[in-house]
């Protein structure tokens, strides 16, 4: 058979949905075995058995007190980016490492819906975990108060949607960083500590540029926190003047188009970008 | 007849490394065979056919069309790669059945064509075990799976007989050459000659990212046999025997190894040495005899040199 013999090329749909599907589980397939899950699992745990312990001492810490500590700081500040960082900074550089991204290449997809297929199911699975952590320290904190039902857990619904958009904007900042250097994971403690950190909790227009910023301003205006909880919050965060702070549709919009951004610019990236495979024979 | 893969003036360059120099090739349907010594540039090539890499200079076309992110073109492309790479975690079937879903086959579709390449490979008795329990020949009779298991018209095999063992190597020799006679173009790589031998005809031979020569694998072997081997015997009485061959016609050269007792004997005419070679040692006691010449770097380089 000849090339002119030969049928003539196929022209395929310019999306394969059913390709992108396989693609979408295949990733979380990956996110979910191994031992980065596990890891992650038994951090998650720390804080909520730190809960526990603090809430039956024979002076129990007080809920509230606990709730700023764990969800408010602990969360936003470490679990949430390093859970984004670990998954999103890998997206590509774990495939190119595990010399399995060749697999990919050479299918039906093309390569920047290649690249945004994994990082949406990347962000799906970073989300789903940080809402399994919210609820379990909501749980851990509020077990046996009598607010569990009431107030804790309709709260922890609305601090797993700010998380998600959270993440969204960190999952696309390390998926950049993922593919912009070889070393994304020192680079995103990095930044996790500087910016997350320091900026973050520093009073000046700079502190603009972070997640962690329009992850708080959503807190103080979205979850009703009780008065000397909000006061606390306000305070510590230096917010005192909510009329001073972005709206709550203004951070919603800010995280989700700059996830978008950086997502279809990293996408263009990896469209341009080859990925030499070294074999035994250096060829 | 019209060619399935084209390089036109195709170069490709790692840095200041040269892994393909100014290649032209057009290759027919059929299979082709890909020679050429470790670090020959055989990857890259089939790199650059399966759009994962972009030439530096020239064009590279298969089945008339640009390769680089052409995801129309992947479907009717396979690609056997050479690194020995899996989701080690999934069963054989799973990782191919997944490959096929990548290609866009449906739910059924991908579970039914995996079933088939499965099948064709000689791994259905095995293909609900973890690949991480896989032998090496089970790991590439799975690989050529995932590059068949969509039903493609061009097949890329990078190295696919590479640490097999005698049966799994035959099965997959048997398994190309069907391929090849069912309609769909094969281009195999291999750094070994008798390997290419057994699947086709027709080989393209590269070295050091160049093209070194195309054609049927007789006017290769020719040249190669222009090649005077280089024949060691190592034995006690070295020196006694290296007086003996000195007076044979179809000895080209004889070099003294003393560090292994032995001879370094060159000859144009290897079938015929070896036939004579018992009458000629006569009470001399060879010990060992092997070819030089096993590793084909020394017969590419000679053929670069012609």
């Amino acid at each position: 058979m000849t090339a002119t013999d030969a049928p003539p090329v196929r022209r395929a749909p310019p999306i394969e949905w059913s390709a992108l599907a396989a693609l979408f589980a295949l990733t979380v397939r990956q996110h979910t075995h191994g031992r980065r899950v596990l890891v992650l699992g038994l951090l998650y745990l720390l804080p909520c058995a730190l809960a526990v312990l603090l809430r039956n001492l024979s002076r129990p810490a007080p809920a509230d007190a606990l709730e700023f500590a764990l969800v408010f700081a602990i969360l936003p500040h470490g679990l949430a980016p390093l859970t984004a960082l670990l998954y999103a900074a890998g997206v590509v550089a774990d495939e190119v490492e595990e010399q399995t991204l060749t697999y990919l290449l050479t299918r039906s997809v093309p390569r920047w819906l290649l690249y945004l297929t994994k990082l949406l199911a990347t962000l799906c699975v970073t989300t789903a975990l940080v809402a399994v952590a919210v609820v379990a320290l909501y749980v851990a904190i509020y077990a046996g108060t009598g607010e569990l039902w009431s107030v804790a857990l309709p709260r922890a619904g609305r601090v797993v949607v700010i998380m998600a958009l959270a993440q969204v904007g960190y999952c696309a900042l390390f998926g950049f960083m993922g593919l912009a250097t070889r070393r994304s994971l020192l680079g995103g403690i990095a930044y996790i500590v500087a910016v997350e950190g320091f900026i973050a909790n520093t009073d000046f227009v700079g502190r603009a540029l972070t997640v962690v910023y329009y992850v708080r301003t959503l807190a103080l205006r979205w979850l009703d926190l009780p008065a000397g909880l909000l006061r606390q919050c306000q305070q510590s965060w230096g917010m005192t003047d909510l009329d001073k702070l972005p709206s709550s549709g203004e951070c919603a919009l800010t995280l989700l188009v700059f996830g978008a951004v950086v997502s279809v610019v990293s996408a263009l990236m990896f469209a341009r970008s080859e990925f030499r495979v070294k074999t035994p024979g250096s060829d | 007849m019209t060619p399935i893969i084209e390089f036109d003036g195709v170069s490709k360059w790692y840095g200041n490394v040269i892994g393909l120099n100014k290649l032209t090739l057009h290759v027919p349907a059929g299979v082709t065979g890909l020679l050429g010594p470790n670090g020959a540039g055989k990857s890259t090539l089939l790199q650059l056919a399966t759009g994962q890499l972009r030439p530096s200079q020239g064009t590279v076309r298969v089945l008339g069309q640009h390769v680089w992110d052409n995801p129309a073109l992947n479907r009717l492309v396979g690609l056997c790669p050479e690194q020995d790479a899996f989701y080690e975690w999934m069963t054989g079937h799973d990782f191919v059945r997944t490959c096929a879903r990548l290609s866009g086959l449906g739910r059924n579709e991908a579970t039914e064509a995996a079933d088939r390449a499965m099948e064709t490979v000689g791994m259905t008795e095995n293909m609900h075990r973890a690949i991480r329990g896989y032998s090496k020949g089970m790991r590439q009779r799975t690989k050529l799976a995932q590059a068949l298991v969509h039903g493609p018209r061009v097949l890329f095999l990078d190295e696919p007989l590479t640490g097999t063992d005698p049966v799994a190597r035959r099965d997959l020799i048997e398994v190309i050459r069907g391929l090849g006679a069912t309609g769909c173009s094969v281009l195999v790589s291999s750094h070994v000659l008798h390997e290419i031998r057994a699947l086709t005809p027709r080989v393209v031979l590269l070295h050091r990212g160049r093209l070194v020569a195309e054609g049927h694998v007789r006017e290769i072997r020719d040249l190669i046999d222009k090649h005077p081997h280089r024949i060691v015997l190592v034995c006690d009485k070295y020196r006694d025997l290296a007086a003996k061959l000195a007076a044979c016609d179809d000895v080209d050269g004889i070099k003294f190894l003393d560090r292994e007792s032995g001879l370094l004997v060159e000859t144009r005419q290897p079938d015929a040495f070896y036939a004579r070679l018992p009458g000629l040692a006569g009470g001399v006691a060879v010990r060992e005899v092997y070819s030089e010449d096993d590793n084909l770097e020394a017969v590419f380089k000679y053929l670069v040199s012609k």
